[in-house]
């Protein structure tokens, strides 16, 4: 599984997210992000942006990668429909995003911001586990 | 916590600060028992914290639509001493200045019952509603004149009338906004998105009054005629604001440990009010502010001028004049009366409105379901800070009201009601069905009852637009 949706909390939207690897927990925490933007598996691979960040600490930088997509949304008026990790370390980050201009029809949710809410990243049996909440 | 919540009278309950040894002052909740019954134990939780802080004044409010948030609950008011107390990006939360601006008219139903549809296509068209909603106008370089004049750029700019700025919290307009104290992140989301209504709980309402219970107040602000139809807008600060929060919760999150703060909770990520923390935030924030103060009065000009087009009139003859425009999410520094003196205090209002003297208090409820205009009192400058609440609330998530309700279906138990809908898509519809709410009728009662704000008039909608 890639991510999973956890329905516990009314008013927002909480999610995990798993890799056997960084990249692959990092790619799939931004999918889960990505599709509450949009149904992402509708949107076409058209158009490329890159995307560098950095953080403190692994934690730090996936706060700070989700948040960096949540803007792109905004500045760069696309839907994700992929994403590509090209490197990651603890504390730095590059990676391509893929989408698509914006079509309001297939608009889900605003998502406004990464919480601290019940923020979990950790080393798991199979790789590692990223457990967020998105406030809307 | 909640077992430790004593009851005052029918309409107030007190969470004492013996309930936690770590508690500064008193936490309290407004509602009648049917909200007590209602509230969760972990939003009490929530207050109990942030009774916690230094230069907390008594008490850290709960408002009937109280739901569980991130470090202070979801409708609720927390007020700290402008010199030993802190400001708070976490206790603001991430949509600054989300808010209402309400429209009176002198049309009848009967005037647009034929109409209606095509009002709300209409409006539909002109209001940019939606996730990423790309708007008409594009700020390029004058977002630093949005955020540092607000709805006064939008008038200076042709949205909106000087009587709309009176009509307006702050004139539209927090002094002491420095852009400087933005980030360019924050302004890039911000240039686009000026004058769009977004998603999620985010709406543009018709609406007609349906029930008058103050004549002398519903005539003072022209909506004392039953069956008139009004507007109600409710959005906020879009990505800009949304980046401010996020950027300051960490720029605060190092000041927690600088200053040497405790918190029972990281999400209440604070600094001291005299540090430049404190004060840079109070000033990002204010942009925010601004920029949802022109945001709304920008779609208000569209509004007014898609009735000229439906109705063949001019605005002015209709009398689409602002009833009044109010913040929900925001910190002010204002001048209350504790322990007998008058003081300067910042108050936070998470989901919550300014409830001063005679001043309207805008509170929207859900699709389908009625808003409410109510009246600040002595009373709420007594009890709550000037403050009321905001909503109804939400009692169902996201996910579970698209297992439970389709968005087709949420659209034709509209229309059996007589209410047109229109969304970007089924499923924003779907998210938010009203059954996905507390009973909004409830929450006013007790606003009502504990006197910090009476009922003016019940507004019922027409026609309803969805991000």
């Amino acid at each position: 599984m890639k991510y999973e949706y956890i329905d516990d909390i009314t008013s927002d939207v909480k999610f995990r997210a798993y890799g056997n690897n960084l990249k692959e927990l990092f790619e799939n925490a931004a999918l889960a992000l990505a599709n509450i933007f949009c149904e992402s598996d509708k949107i076409q691979n058209r158009k490329t942006i890159e995307i560098s960040v950095e953080g403190t600490d692994r934690s730090d930088l996936m706060v700070n990668w989700l948040t960096n997509i949540i803007a792109e949304v905004d500045i760069e008026e696309m839907f994700f429909c992929g994403f590509e990790i090209v490197e990651v370390s603890n504390t730095i980050l590059r990676a391509k995003a893929f989408g698509d201009d914006i079509s309001p029809e297939l608009g889900g949710t605003v998502a406004k911001a990464v919480t601290n809410f019940n923020f979990e990243l950790k080393e798991t049996k199979e790789g590692f586990m990223v457990q967020v909440v998105i406030d809307i | 916590m909640k077992d430790k919540m004593e009851k005052i009278n029918d309409y107030e309950w007190l969470l004492p600060k013996s309930a936690r040894k770590e508690m500064r002052v008193d936490g309290k909740l407004f509602g009648n028992q049917a909200i007590f019954d209602q509230v969760e134990s972990d939003t009490m939780g929530q207050l109990s914290n942030v009774c916690c802080l230094p230069g907390v004044i008594e008490p850290v409010a709960a408002l009937p639509d109280a739901h569980f948030g991130y470090g202070l609950p979801m409708g609720a008011v927390a007020a700290f001493d402008a010199e030993e107390g802190v400001i708070s990006s976490g206790l603001c939360g991430f949509d600054i200045n989300c808010g209402i601006n309400s429209i009176r008219s002198n049309l009848m139903v009967k005037d647009i019952e034929d109409k209606k549809r095509e009002l709300v296509t209409e409006l539909f068209k002109t209001v940019p509603c939606g996730v990423g909603s790309k708007g008409k106008l594009r700020l390029d370089d004058k977002i630093d004149d949005v955020l540092e004049l607000g709805a006064k750029w939008a008038v200076e700019n042709g949205y909106g009338t000087k009587k709309d700025l009176d009509r307006t919290e702050e004139g539209g307009c927090m002094q002491g906004a420095d852009p400087k104290k933005v980030s360019e992140l924050a302004k890039k989301r911000g240039r686009p998105q000026c004058g769009t209504l977004g998603a999620g709980n985010h709406f543009l309402e018709i609406q007609r009054v349906a029930e008058v219970f103050d004549e002398t107040a519903a005539k003072e602000w022209g909506i004392d005629q039953k069956d008139s139809v009004a507007v109600m807008l409710h959005c906020g600060s879009r990505g800009l604001g949304h980046q401010v929060a996020s950027d300051y919760l960490k720029i605060q999150e190092q000041a927690v440990k600088k200053y040497n703060i405790w918190l029972p909770d990281r999400q209440l990520a604070c600094a001291p009010a005299t540090s430049d923390e404190g004060q840079d935030y109070f000033s990002a924030m204010k942009c925010a502010v601004n920029y949802a103060f022109a945001n709304r009065l920008i779609m208000t000009h569209w509004i007014r001028e898609t009735f000229e087009k439906v109705f063949g009139q001019d605005w002015e003859s209709m009398e689409l004049d602002t009833i009044y425009a109010i913040a929900h999410n925001v910190v002010k520094k204002e001048e209350h009366r504790i322990d007998g003196k008058k003081k300067e205090i910042y108050v936070h209002r998470k989901g919550a409105t300014r409830a001063f003297p005679d001043i309207p208090v805008l509170i929207a409820g859900t699709m389908g379901t009625s808003s409410y205009i109510c009246k600040g009192t002595e009373i709420a400058m007594e009890k709550s800070f000037g403050s009321s609440c905001h909503g109804a609330g939400r009692a169902m998530s996201r996910h579970a009201a698209l297992k439970g309700f389709k968005g087709e279906e949420v659209s034709d138990n509209l229309l059996k009601k007589g209410i047109v809908s229109k969304a970007t898509n089924w499923k924003s519809l779907a998210e938010e069905a009203p059954g996905a709410y507390k009973d909004v009728d409830e929450v006013i009662e007790s606003v009502h009852g504990a006197g910090i704000s009476p009922k003016v008039v019940k507004l019922e909608p027409l026609g309803v637009l969805k991000g």
